[in-house]
């Protein structure tokens, strides 16, 4: 019977623990829950039929579901939906071959929880303030005026010159956005992935792991910066488990 | 799976939503090759990559002519010549029937070209 | 107008998870050579889905916006 794996787990202390909370859960479609272990390594998996498998959303939500029970009571490494393999045996095998790099990953995440923070703007609000800003600094163009050709080209090349430079702008701001913020996560020992620009008005999409009893803290920084920032509008989400800081290329 | 998860907002969630789906569903910029769509789909691929160079060139050159190390006449056949791809391109976009958005191919977890 | 706004931020909630859930995590993966007529052409150091692609595409056609 082909298995969907949910989490990868460590129970080395309390497998009873474990027992019990999978009695009382269910996996997807109503599906029992059971652990597969190889030495420390655990896998909390389902039987699945591949072909039954109905792609929906509901069952994403209810996979990530089990994930989610799961990582309030341990620390999990949670599996990419759809995570299906052929047998308990084979599943077993695979515990075996990557369990030195499970076990660092569950040692990276133990005891924290991913937060997400995706920060929006007005970007052409933000845009044209910049540009005001910058017009004041900006003095070359008139230096060369004299010389410059008049030309469909070189109107052409003014206008992207514009553009670029309002996008380098932009960037620079994000930068600074993003160190304050990192100056903040640095106190509260986080890790942190930045990703600048994801949309047009996402400027920052960003991801941090933190101790778990630190969300009090980050949620007060995120305050702190949202006051600091009243153009912007910071959105914080979690906790999470770490679905952004598993690094595993499971063989 | 009916907890809130939302820690910290004073903004408007309307457009974050709105926002967030756009992240989410990247249905539309997937590449589909098939055998009924083999041409726009090749097109599609290959104005893909020619764009990404393209912008990239054009890119470059704008650091160029800011950094101001061009001399004016270099800037001119510059434009000239950048201007004309872009020209060229949007002609090829529009005989393929096909948009911006379609351009950016989401490469899963490379993220996405452009 | 207070429903309301509880209401987005469950889809909020529900479209982050989506995309962690469908995104993110761990990958049973394998590196991937496309093949064409039994010549190995090219390869892809990409971490894609072995099991599931057809899912996932399935999974995002048109039922995945609730907004």
């Amino acid at each position: 019977m082909e298995k969907i794996i949910y989490s990868i787990l460590s129970v080395k202390r309390n497998p009873e623990k474990l027992n019990a909370l999978l009695v009382g859960m269910k996996g997807i479609s109503g599906s029992d829950l059971c652990a597969v272990s190889f030495d420390e390594i655990t896998a909390v998996v389902s039987d699945i039929n591949r072909t039954n498998l109905i792609a929906d959303r509901s069952n994403a939500i209810e996979y990530a579901g089990v994930i989610e029970n799961l990582a309030q009571q341990f620390t999990v490494l949670p599996m990419r939906y759809g995570s299906i393999m052929e047998s308990t045996g084979s599943i077993i095998k695979m515990l075996e071959r990557n369990y030195h790099e499970f076990q660092q990953n569950l040692q990276k995440v133990e005891n924290k929880r991913e937060f997400g923070l995706k920060i929006f703007c007005d970007s052409e609000k933000l845009q044209a303030e910049l540009r005001a800003k910058s017009e004041t600094h900006t003095t070359t163009p008139a230096k060369h005026a004299p010389e410059i050709k008049n030309s469909v080209y070189r109107d052409w090349v003014n206008k992207k010159l514009k553009e670029h430079r309002l996008e380098e702008l932009l960037l620079t701001y994000v930068d600074s956005v993003i160190v304050k913020i990192t100056g903040y996560l640095d106190r509260l020992n986080a890790v942190n992935k930045f990703k600048k620009m994801a949309t047009a008005t996402n400027i920052i999409d960003a991801v941090f792991l933190l101790d778990k009893e630190r969300k009090d803290a980050l949620i007060q920084a995120v305050e702190i910066l949202q006051n600091q920032y009243p153009g912007l509008n910071f959105v914080l989400t979690g906790p999470w488990p770490p679905y952004n800081f598993v690094e595993i290329n499971i063989k | 799976m009916s907890e809130n998860k939302i820690l910290f907002n004073t903004g408007s969630l309307d457009e974050l939503s709105e926002e967030i789906g756009k992240l989410t569903n990247n249905e539309e910029s997937k590449l589909k090759l098939g055998p009924d769509n083999a041409d726009s789909g090749l097109a599609k691929l290959v104005l893909t990559l020619v764009e990404l160079i393209r912008k990239l060139i054009e890119k470059q050159a704008m650091r160029r002519v800011d950094g101001g190390s061009l001399t004016e006449d270099e800037i001119e056949r510059l434009g000239e010549t950048l201007m004309k791809l872009e020209l060229k391109m949007e002609e090829l976009k529009k005989h393929f029937n096909l948009n911006d958005r379609d351009l950016n191919i989401n490469l899963g977890p490379l993220g996405d070209l452009m | 107008m207070h429903n309301n706004v509880i209401d987005r931020s469950k889809d909020i909630t529900i479209l982050e998870l989506l995309d962690r859930v469908l995104n993110k995590g761990v990958i049973l993966s394998g590196d991937i050579v496309i093949s064409v007529a039994d010549v190995d052409l090219v390869y892809v150091g990409v971490k894609l889905m072995l099991s599931s692609v057809e899912t996932m595409e399935q999974l995002r056609s048109g039922k995945s916006v609730i907004v």
